[in-house]
C-alpha cells in the first residue's frame, strides 16, 4: 500500500510499544541469521573474489535482498523487547526525503557533502581524526589540530578523552558528560589553533 | 553533525531513540553508524552485506538520519580493512549508490599501529575501496584497531586522503586487481601487526609535525602504492 507519510523517529517508537514481543537471544541467534541466510539464498547472491562489484545484476539483487531483510524482519528494541516494521513503500518513501546534499562547517571552511555516482572524478568529503579511539586528555588539543591542519581534511571526527580531570569517563555516570564536552571545546580549539574555525564536526 | 549507533544486528534502544528525538526536533544534521560483524549474528560475507543495506536503510527510514556511517567489522581480526570487510562494504556502497540518493561514509580500525606501511597501506586500501564504491564521506583513521590510547595520527588521515583523491575516477576493473594485490601485500601480517608508535613518540608535539622517521615511513608507502598501479597526485 501506498506510504501515507514517511516514517519519523517518534513513529518508529509508537510501533516499537505496539510491536511483536520477541527474546533478545531469539533474535540474535534464529531471526538475523536465518532470515539473512534464506534472502541470500533467494537472490542468489554469491561475491566470488572481486572487492568492488562489477556486476550490475547483482548489485540490484543485493540491494532488492537488503529491502527485503528490512521489512520482512523488522528492527528490534531491546529495552522494550518489541519488534517494528516499515512497508517496503515507507522504505521508498524515507530515501526520497533523505538529503542528497549536506553543507558541513560555515564559511572558507565550509564543504559541501554531495551525492558521487560510482567511481565518480570528485573525491569524498575527508574527515579526519582519530573515530572513537581513546586519547590522553594532555595532548587532545594538538592532537586534533594536527588533523585540522592537515591539507586533504575536509572536516573533523573527535576521539575519545581517556580521562577528564583525570577521572574516567564512566558511561551514564556525570563524568562521562562532562569528558564528551570538554571533548567538544578540545576539537574546536584545535580548529581554531589550525586557523580552520569553521571546520564542521 | 550529530552522531548516534545502532546496536548489533538490526537493534535500536531507547538511549538512542531518545536523542535522536531531540535532535530531529531541534533540526539537527544527524549522522547515523552501524557497524555489521562479519562472522557474527549476520554470518558469511553475502549475509552481513544483507543486513548491512538493511540497516543502512533503516538509518534513513526509521531514525531520520541524514548520512549513513558504515564500517563492516572482522570478528576475528577486529578490523575494517581485512579482505572480507572491504568486500561488504564495497558491495554494499556500490548496491545503494546504483539505487538510491542517499548520502554514505564509512570509518577505518586498521590493525597495525602509526608510523608502520602496514597501518599506511590498509588505510590505503579502505580509502579506494570507500572511493571506487561510490562512497561520499570517508571519517579516519582509528589506527590500532582504535583501542590503543594516543595510536592515532594526522598521517593516517593524510594517506586516507590522498589515497581517495588518487583513486576518484579510476576504472572499477584496474581498482579490483590494485585492491587485491595491496590487500594481499598485508593480510598475512594480521596474526602479528606492527605495533606502531603513539602520537607522543612520531610526533613533535610543539610544533605539531611528523618525525622524518614518519614521513619517510609514509614517502616509502607511495611508493609502494605507486607499483601496485595507485599513483598519488600532486607529488
Amino acid at each position: 500500500m501506498v506510504a501515507s507519510k514517511p516514517v519519523s523517529v517518534f513513529e518508529t517508537y509508537d510501533r516499537f510499544l505496539s510491536g511483536k514481543k520477541t527474546r533478545e537471544d531469539t533474535w540474535d541467534y534464529v531471526t538475523v541469521p536465518n532470515n539473512a541466510a534464506l534472502i541470500k539464498n533467494k537472490y542468489n547472491l554469491e561475491f566470488g573474489r572481486k572487492i568492488i562489484p562489477e556486476d550490475k545484476d547483482e548489485m540490484d539483487r543485493l540491494f532488492q535482498a537488503g529491502v527485503e531483510m528490512l521489512v520482512t524482519t523488522g528492527f528490534f528494541n531491546p529495552d522494550l523487547g518489541r519488534v517494528m516494521y516499515v512497508t517496503e513503500d515507507e522504505v521508498f518513501e524515507g530515501i526520497k526525503k533523505a538529503p542528497k546534499k549536506l553543507r558541513l562547517g560555515r564559511g572558507k571552511d565550509e564543504v559541501v557533502c554531495e551525492r558521487r555516482r560510482g567511481n565518480a572524478p570528485e573525491k569524498p568529503i575527508i574527515q579526519g581524526g582519530p573515530t572513537g579511539a581513546p586519547i590522553s586528555e594532555d595532548i587532545f588539543v594538538t592532537l586534533m589540530q594536527g588533523y585540522a591542519q592537515e591539507a586533504v581534511v575536509d572536516t573533523l571526527v573527535s576521539g575519545v578523552m581517556s580521562t577528564v580531570d583525570g577521572h574516567a569517563p564512566t558511561a551514564n555516570t556525570p563524568w562521562e558528560i562532562k569528558a564528551t564536552l570538554a571533548e567538544i571545546r578540545a576539537v574546536r580549539e584545535g580548529m581554531v589553533r589550525a586557523e580552520r574555525p569553521g571546520m564542521a564536526i | 553533525m550529530h552522531e548516534c549507533s545502532q546496536l548489533n544486528e538490526m537493534k535500536m534502544d531507547m538511549t538512542g531513540l531518545n536523542m535522536l528525538a531531540g535532535w530531529a526536533v531541534n533540526g539537527d544534521t544527524i549522522l547515523m553508524e552501524q557497524m555489521p560483524i562479519f562472522g557474527g549474528y549476520c554470518g558469511g560475507v553475502e549475509e552481513t552485506a544483507i543486513c548491512d543495506v538493511a540497516t543502512t536503510l533503516a538509518s534513513f527510514v526509521m531514525f531520520g538520519s541524514h548520512i549513513h556511517l558504515d564500517g563492516p567489522i572482522h570478528i576475528r581480526w577486529g578490523i575494517t580493512t581485512a579482505r572480507e570487510t572491504l568486500q561488504i562494504s564495497s558491495h554494499v556502497g556500490a548496491a545503494l549508490d546504483r539505487n538510491t540518493d542517499l548520502l554514505l561514509s564509512n570509518q577505518y580500525y586498521p590493525t597495525a599501529g602509526p608510523c608502520t606501511e602496514m597501518c599506511l597501506l590498509e588505510t590505503a586500501a579502505q580509502a579506494i575501496a570507500d572511493t571506487a564504491s561510490g562512497r561520499e564521506l570517508i571519517s579516519g583513521s582509528a589506527a590500532s584497531k582504535g583501542v590503543a590510547r594516543d595510536k592515532s595520527t594526522p598521517m593516517e588521515a593524510r594517506i586516507m586522503g590522498e589515497a581517495a583523491i588518487a583513486t576518484a575516477g579510476m576504472n572499477t576493473s584496474v581498482v579490483n586487481e590494485i585492491l587485491d594485490r595491496l590487500i594481499g601485500s598485508y593480510e598475512a601480517e594480521f596474526h602479528h601487526p606492527p605495533k606502531g608508535k603513539r602520537f607522543q613518540d612520531c610526533y613533535d608535539l610543539k610544533t605539531i609535525t611528523p618525525s622524518n622517521e614518519y614521513l619517510g615511513v609514509y614517502e616509502n608507502t607511495t611508493h609502494i602504492l605507486k607499483e601496485l598501479g595507485l599513483e598519488m597526485k600532486y607529488r
